[in-house]
């Protein structure tokens, strides 16, 4: 449990003493402010439902933040301990293989957080300038916020997974975007398939429907399994790989 | 400390490590030593617990090192080659964060990281990112964060490569310092440093090991018997005549020309003519200008134990 702290420790801060922190933040805090802007002229525009916050959590930008992060956090995690040999040194100190899967992951999600606790002033905004008494239900809100964890959790996992099998970051990135691309555009296999069978699973695995659910504030339960369980998949996926290089 | 037993790696295609024993006592400085590919590193990783062994048995401080590979990692310090370093931490930042990692406790923590830094000569490069650092001074980093938790045992897979020789000796003299509480395996393919810092040397070639002695031990046994060159003036075929009819003198050759004649005796195992040599020339009244036992370098050993003809292939 220390070493997993120590590890998880090291981690964060390691994004923080790259550049990468600071240009994800900033493009992550670009495209969000775009996506509140559209909001807020949503609102300007006239009364409005529940609906509204889906214009914050299931817009175009939204996603374009979400497919193009998580590839760039994700990336580097065993990728570059691979390629410059210090995976060697971190793998003879006394952790186990899977205190070491899990702080990464953990490092990864708590910087993913990180990336999203500016936009709570978003709701502070909205109530200092609206004319409006209560601008924003707060359950919309919570909920786009539970919906965001949870999709971030997943696509962590599959981008953890994507570096622990190569050791060029390029290639890790390039196959995270390919398989969240998967999961993002199954939403739109009503439009491109006639079979009932592939419209039924891409109905289930769509993280755009996800979201758009999730920011009306209907917290279903299947997505939350969905998410839950592919993270966990993948984590124990990842650990194999990382003791792969142990089987006989 | 280390006890390994028929020590087997295989990799697609080859075999890495083949059938290879050996053991290294607590407090010994082993040298581990040959050619390129010989299956040096792949050892040093399956004594580390980075690779798993295809057979055999190897133990390091009592722990299986595949059962029990924690506990064996608690216990020892291994400095891969290259020295792989975060390039974007500072090197104070580094050693806290591996002492942490191997477990050192916090409150002997700073105590430990100062005492590494003192021993390595880092001590005004604390602040200094490890990326912009010299390979001399990153070198001395791995060593620094290999030694930090104060292992039972030291793994350093060509430890001086890529010095100046400067720093070369800094290092040998450093290593030498640790050897009162440390237990250390050193590979490299250098070998006047094998000469002067190791106690013992292994020889490995071709995944296996081929001689393992001590370095004047190994040197007595590729020498077969001593070799004495002699300078001499006077007439050669009495010289020859009278060298010969030493005892203990196995075969005589002469060499040079004019008045100097140089000779080289092949003598029998520790037979010792130095002093029944220059009795000789005294008694003659022959000038004598050079007198020396020719010692086998460990580079003779090396050379003739890893040739590839089989004539040089075992002892």
């Amino acid at each position: 449990m220390r070493t997993f702290f120590t590890l998880w420790r090291k981690e964060l801060s390691s994004y923080f003493l790259s550049p990468i922190a600071y240009v994800v933040m900033m493009f992550f805090l670009v495209v969000m402010g775009v996506s509140f802007s559209l909001l807020v002229s949503v609102m300007a525009s006239g009364p409005s439902g529940v609906a509204v916050m889906k214009e914050l959590f299931s817009s175009i930008f939204f996603w374009l933040a979400m497919l193009i992060v998580v590839p760039v956090l994700t990336m580097r995690l065993f990728a570059e301990e691979k390629r410059s040999g210090t995976i060697e040194t971190l793998m003879t100190a006394p952790v186990t293989d899977t205190a070491v899967v899990l702080a990464k992951y953990a490092g990864a999600m708590t910087f993913f957080v990180i990336l999203w606790l500016p936009t709570a002033s978003y709701a502070y905004i909205l109530k200092a300038f609206s004319p409006l008494t209560a601008p924003v239900d707060l359950g919309p809100m919570l909920g786009g916020y539970l919906g965001a964890f949870l999709v971030g959790a997943m696509y962590i996992s599959i981008g953890l997974f994507c570096s622990s099998v190569t050791n060029n970051q390029i290639v890790s990135a390039i196959m995270c975007f390919a398989l969240t691309c998967v999961a993002f555009f199954a939403g739109f296999a009503p439009y491109i398939t006639r079979s009932d069978l592939l419209r039924d699973v891409g109905g289930y695995i769509s993280s755009i429907s996800h979201m758009l659910d999730f920011s009306r504030g209907a917290v279903d339960s299947r997505p939350i399994v969905l998410a839950l369980s592919v993270s966990a998949l993948m984590l124990f996926t990842t650990i194999k790989v990382i003791e792969s290089r142990k089987w006989k | 400390m280390i006890k390994v037993s028929h020590l087997t790696r295989q990799f697609p295609g080859c075999t890495a490590v083949d059938d290879v024993s050996f053991e290294v006592g607590r407090g010994e400085i082993v040298g581990f030593l040959g050619p390129n590919g010989a299956g040096k590193t792949t050892t040093m990783r399956i004594l580390a617990c980075y690779l798993p062994a295809t057979g055999g048995a190897v133990s390091v401080a009592g722990y299986d090192v595949f059962r029990e590979s924690i506990e064996v990692r608690k216990r020892i310090g291994y400095m891969p080659e290259n020295v792989p370093l975060y390039p974007e931490m500072r090197v104070d930042e580094y050693l806290n964060y591996r002492a942490q990692l191997k477990g050192v406790p916090s409150r002997k923590r700073q105590s430990r990281v100062d005492e590494v830094k003192d021993l390595c000569g880092l001590k005004e490069v604390g602040r200094r990112i490890i990326g912009q650092l010299s390979k001399g001074f990153r070198q001395r980093v791995g060593l620094a964060e290999s030694m930090v938790h104060d292992p039972d045992l030291l793994i350093l897979d060509e430890p001086t490569i890529g010095l100046d020789p400067n720093q070369i000796r800094q290092v040998r003299e450093l290593i030498k310092g640790l050897a009162s509480r440390h237990t250390i395996l050193i590979s490299t393919h250098i070998l006047p440093e094998v000469e002067m810092t190791c106690q013992r040397v292994l020889i490995i070639h071709r995944g296996r090991i081929v001689a393992s002695d001590t370095t004047e031990q190994l040197r007595n046994m590729m020498m077969g018997g001593a070799r004495i060159v002699v300078e001499i003036r006077g007439p050669r075929d009495e010289v020859l005549q009278q060298l010969q009819s030493l005892s203990g003198a196995q075969r005589v050759a002469v060499s040079g020309e004019g008045e100097w004649g140089c000779y080289t005796l092949e003598c029998a195992k520790e037979a010792d003519l130095r002093a029944d040599i220059f009795g000789l020339a005294a008694a003659r009244g022959w000038a004598l200008r050079e007198l020396r036992l020719e010692k086998k370098s460990l580079e003779d050993i090396f050379v003739s134990l890893t040739r590839d003809d089989p004539e040089g292939a075992a002892p």
